[in-house]
């Protein structure tokens, strides 16, 4: 081999100086990348939030943004600062507690008096439209909110465990069972699952029609339940595979059946599964919009998609303080989900495409 | 080549200390095995050299500049993984060329390289195959080109014999170090079998809790270990070791007392290599327990009054059966003893069995 | 056989029909079903009273010569179908993969969970953000923004540009999927190629271009078929941003069918225009099977007593 660069000759101390400025650099640069990119999701929803808590018939709810942000982004960045600077809990409890009392006694200060729950009135009022428009000029006679929050929780409890219920039985029968056609009822499934099932909106809205089911709440459920169900069949079969057959062997050797091996044994061990397919499921079953559009009329059987959706067609150009109100009423219950559960909701979406 | 330094090294992950304080010279061209359990620290300590890992306090030199804050793909040194980590996606020829893409060799001159260090290490006729069409060895010689490819002036090898076949190990073991002659590389080498670094390094670093226990040729750790834990982790089959009290020049050992030669006093160690038994008139009383062939040797367990000894003795067929009496005695010079306390040797003291 | 019950067969069929008995019934109404009524449909005459009186190939005739409307919304639908996978479905999402990985774990993360949640809210209120947000006045969050800090505007984007607004309001959803299936791409790739390709002398466009890509090549193919699917057939947010407007500017092809049948009351029609995106779905979908691990997925079980 021929001879080494020598050493001597590489200038150490400039390299060194050249790593050091690319790693602070570096890191600094993607952060702010994704700070930038990220910047324009974060807004609307604030802004969203801040016209329902601000918005009056006038417009202060645009300075109401934009002192709130004067006042939250440094304390986040403040924030992030003193995550990096600070390793030891206890300063770092202490310093956010700090920054939290001064960034909300600067809030209290300069938007405080701009502050009122005055749009959330719908929640106590159903009427809230007819009162906006005047009950001649309002198309459409509105139900209460309450209505709808009740057939949004019906539809997605009802679907959760719909889904819950058929899928992990079919998760476990294709993960422990050998019969007659297996390898081909999985590789159907798989299509099913890749197939896009919005294109078949039209000849479903017949089948509802010709069965009796449309403009019922009976059958959306069955149709978005059926929806979610290769993708969560998917998932179960995929935590059923990860429980050790010794497990199951034992329990038969113990004198279980199968099916009891399957409820005493098996079920416990997925218990995580099925709350990621449970939460996912409810998730989708909330937020809803274009088969509950389709198929369902009545203003009885009004879920909150369809009611922001009316409520924002009707009033958004009178007073979109309250549209405000309304989204963020419907929102919240996704969003407490997807905080709490978010660990479990992105292992599915990992789990749907592996298979 | 280069001279390296390690000054008070230290790597810490947030509260966990990995290494600390590490002392250590390595000398132009010279093969250095670091050697020690698993969590021990070795592999940080190689990756601190590669400039993978930057360390928390301390000081790294090559030939006497400071490199610390160094990127690894500055340092030109080569590095050879447990796993080989050959890249996938390339042919045995592209993985081979892959470090002279960064150093601006042309082209022509980076394949010739690549057929000269295939040729050295013997994968030649592999140059076009695919990393998944080789076996564990054809692997791992083209990693060992890879990192020599590019005459690096320090060439890591992390457990890189531990993944290979007992017989493959051997062949290896000695390829490697007639490379290492051959190029004259400085060379570390990270291990957790003795057999490995003493049959291969000039000198054996033994770590352990991220310190360095010793540092010598193998004959000094194997006949003069500093430290409790040199003397057990050397030497297969394991060292005795037996609990004991010094007094006025003698040493009391199970039930009988053995004639102390230097000076010591207080609860010590004392230690003898099974190897270092052998039969003898008028020594130990022994009573043969049980009996393990090892091929060329056999191991035998012996009931003694300082207590249970291993001792090997050459030969395959074993002089004695379970049950038989007979006598042991050692040399003054192969007992070794170690205060109990500070687990250190007490150099230039020995025992003698009384006359 | 009295003493030990049910035959191993009997068992046999009636936990098949215990177990997998209640997802073939559904699967079956409201999945392959649909499909052949689908096509029966689309060879009738079936208008807004849901009647059929006879049967004809008319619908596909007039899909084939007469629909001046549909070449135009092909020409959208291309253009958005595109623009929306180049941009942000592939592009953006293995962007996003690729910095969030290489920041601190816990930054990225967070900003994972950022790009997340449009794909988690409920798409009504998508869409009213981004009414907000593009509300032509100077009340709208972007023209607040443009007048405050370039001092231009205000814009319409809805008049002005739809199309660019379609692709970037389904962008900002579209890329969280390829972030999370890039994201555990690159997370599978072994440490050591990484240590390996640095000790190598590659920098950190190296390493992506030498490492990082050429692991993730099966999953970037499985999301650009993905998403082209997905885009090809999902009409829910154009149709509540723009509904399909100003004139027909962003009316894709999903969109025009859904309008076809249910505003225009022309089922029969609208049957015949889905039938096209069925059969891409299914071809698409048979593509996909090769990016699955067929092996395990079809791994036979271990226990034979039923």
């Amino acid at each position: 081999m021929a001879a080494p660069a020598t050493p001597a000759a590489r200038d150490w101390e400039a390299l060194a100086r050249r790593a050091r400025w690319r790693r602070t650099a570096g890191q600094s640069l993607l952060i702010a990348f994704l700070v930038a990119v990220s910047l324009p999701i974060i807004l609307p929803y604030f802004w969203m939030f801040t016209i329902s808590v601000s918005a009056r018939t006038g417009g202060v709810e645009s300075v109401v943004l934009w002192r709130a942000s004067s006042v939250l982004v440094p304390a986040v960045v403040g924030f992030g600062i003193l995550r990096i600077f600070t390793d030891d809990r206890r300063r770092l409890w202490a310093g956010a507690a700090a920054i939290a009392a001064a960034a909300l006694l600067a809030l209290l200060l300069l938007v405080g008096r701009d502050l009122h729950l005055q749009n959330y009135r719908f929640l106590w009022n159903p009427d809230i439209v007819e009162e906006i428009r005047g009950a001649a000029t309002a198309s459409i006679q509105f139900p209460s909110v309450w209505v709808a929050f009740r057939n949004s929780l019906a539809l997605a409890l009802t679907q959760t465990a719909l889904v819950l219920f058929v899928s992990t039985l079919a998760g476990y029968y294709l993960s422990r069972f050998q019969f007659p056609g297996r390898g081909g009822f999985l590789q159907g499934l798989l299509v099913l699952h890749a197939f896009p099932a919005m294109t078949l909106i039209i000849p479903i809205f017949l089948l509802m029609y010709w069965s009796g089911l449309l403009d019922t709440l009976t059958g959306v459920v069955l149709v978005i339940t059926t929806l979610e169900l290769p993708f969560s069949i998917f998932i179960m079969k995929g935590f059923f595979d990860a429980v050790p057959w010794d497990i199951e062997m034992s329990a038969m050797t113990d004198g279980a059946s199968r099916r009891q091996a399957f409820l005493r044994v098996v079920l416990p061990q997925v218990r995580v599964g099925m709350l990621a397919v449970g939460v996912f499921a409810f998730i989708k079953g909330w937020e809803e919009y274009v088969f509950v559009r389709t198929l369902l009329f009545d203003k009885q059987n009004w879920v909150m998609s369809l009611y922001i959706f009316w409520v924002s067609e009707d009033i958004m150009g009178v007073d979109y303080g309250i549209v405000a109100a309304v989204a963020v009423f419907y929102i919240l219950p996704s969003f407490l989900l997807y905080i709490f559960c978010q660990k479990f909701l992105v292992q599915m979406s990992l789990g749907g495409i592996k298979g | 080549m280069a001279r390296i330094e390690l000054r008070k090294i230290r790597k810490q992950w947030g509260e966990v200390v990995a290494v600390e304080d590490l002392d250590l010279v390595i000398e132009d061209g010279e093969f250095v095995a670091i050697l020690g359990p698993s969590g021990c620290g070795k592999s940080t300590t190689l990756f601190m050299l590669a400039g993978i890992y930057m360390p928390t306090a301390g000081e790294l030199l090559f030939d006497g500049i400071p490199v610390n804050e160094v990127e690894a793909k500055d340092r030109n040194v080569g590095i050879v993984f447990q796993s080989y980590a050959l890249y996938p996606h390339l042919d045995v020829r592209r993985n081979i060329m892959f470090p002279l893409k960064f150093k601006g060799v042309p082209k022509a001159e980076a394949a010739r390289r690549a057929v000269e260090a295939a040729r050295l290490v013997h994968v030649e006729e592999l140059l076009d195959r695919m990393p998944s069409q080789l076996s564990g060895g054809q692997q791992q010689r083209v990693a060992l080109a890879r990192a020599l490819v590019k005459e690096p002036q320090l060439l890591l090898l992390d457990e890189p014999l531990s993944n290979l076949d007992a017989t493959l190990r051997l062949s290896m073991r000695t390829e490697i170090k007639r490379l290492q002659r051959h190029t004259g590389v400085t060379t570390v080498l990270v291990t957790h079998d003795q057999i490995e670094a003493t049959t291969m390094a000039d000198r054996i670093v033994c770590m352990r809790k991220g310190r360095i226990e010793q540092i010598g040729t193998p004959e000094d750790l194997y006949e003069r270990p500093d430290s409790l834990f040199v003397a057990s982790f050397i030497g297969a089959p394991p060292i005795n070791l037996l609990p004991g009290e010094a007094r006025d020049g003698r040493l009391a050992v199970g039930g009988t007392e053995l004639e102390l030669l230097g000076a010591a006093a207080g609860r010590v160690i004392l230690g003898i290599r099974p190897e270092a038994l052998r039969p003898g008139e008028g020594g130990l009383p022994a009573t043969v327990l049980d009996v393990e062939p090892m091929g060329r040797e056999t191991l035998f367990l012996l009931e003694t009054p300082l207590g249970q000894l291993r001792a090997l003795l050459s030969g395959a067929t074993a002089p004695y059966g379970a049950g038989d009496r007979t006598a042991f005695t050692f040399d003054p010079e192969d007992s070794i003893l170690f205060s109990e306390s500070s687990e250190r040797r007490l150099p230039d003291v020995h025992v003698r069995l009384p006359a | 056989m009295a003493g030990y019950g049910a035959t191993s067969r009997q068992r046999q069929r009636i936990n098949a029909v215990l177990f997998l008995g209640p997802a073939c019934v559904l699967l079956f109404f409201f999945f392959i079903a649909p499909v052949i009524v689908d096509i029966f449909v689309a060879f009738t005459d079936m208008g807004r009273t849901l009647r059929i009186t006879e049967l004809t190939t008319a619908n596909f005739e007039r899909m084939f010569t007469r629909d001046r409307r549909l070449a135009q919304t092909l020409v959208v639908t291309f253009m958005y179908v595109l623009a929306t996978l180049a941009v942000f479905n592939v592009t953006f999402g293995l962007l996003l993969a690729l910095v969030t990985t290489a920041v601190p774990e816990r930054v990225g993360g967070f900003f994972r969970s950022v790009w997340l949640l449009p794909r988690m809210s409920p798409s009504v209120i998508y869409a009213l953000l981004w009414a907000w947000a593009i509300d032509p006045n100077e009340r709208g969050l972007l023209n607040q923004i443009l007048i405050n800090t370039v001092g231009i505007g205000p814009i319409d984007l809805m008049n002005d540009h739809p199309l660019l607004l379609i692709v970037v309001a389904n962008g900002f959803i579209g890329a969280s999927m390829g972030m999370i299936i890039f994201t555990s791409a690159i997370r599978a790739i072994p440490e050591h190629l990484f240590h390996a390709a640095r000790v190598d002398g590659a920098g950190g466009l190296a390493i992506v271009r030498h490492i990082t890509l050429p692991a993730i090549r099966w999953p970037l193919s499985f999301i650009t078929v993905y998403q082209t699917l997905s885009l090809l057939v999902s009409f829910e947010y154009i149709w509540l941003i723009t509904d399909g407007g100003p004139f027909y500017d962003t009316t894709v092809y999903a969109l025009y069918v859904y309008k076809r049948a249910f505003e225009s009351g022309q089922y029969a029609y609208g049957a015949a225009l889905a039938l096209m995106l069925v059969l891409l779905g299914i071809g698409l979908a048979l593509l996909m099977w090769r990016f699955f691990d067929m092996k395990r997925l079809l791994q036979t079980p271990r226990i034979e007593v039923h």
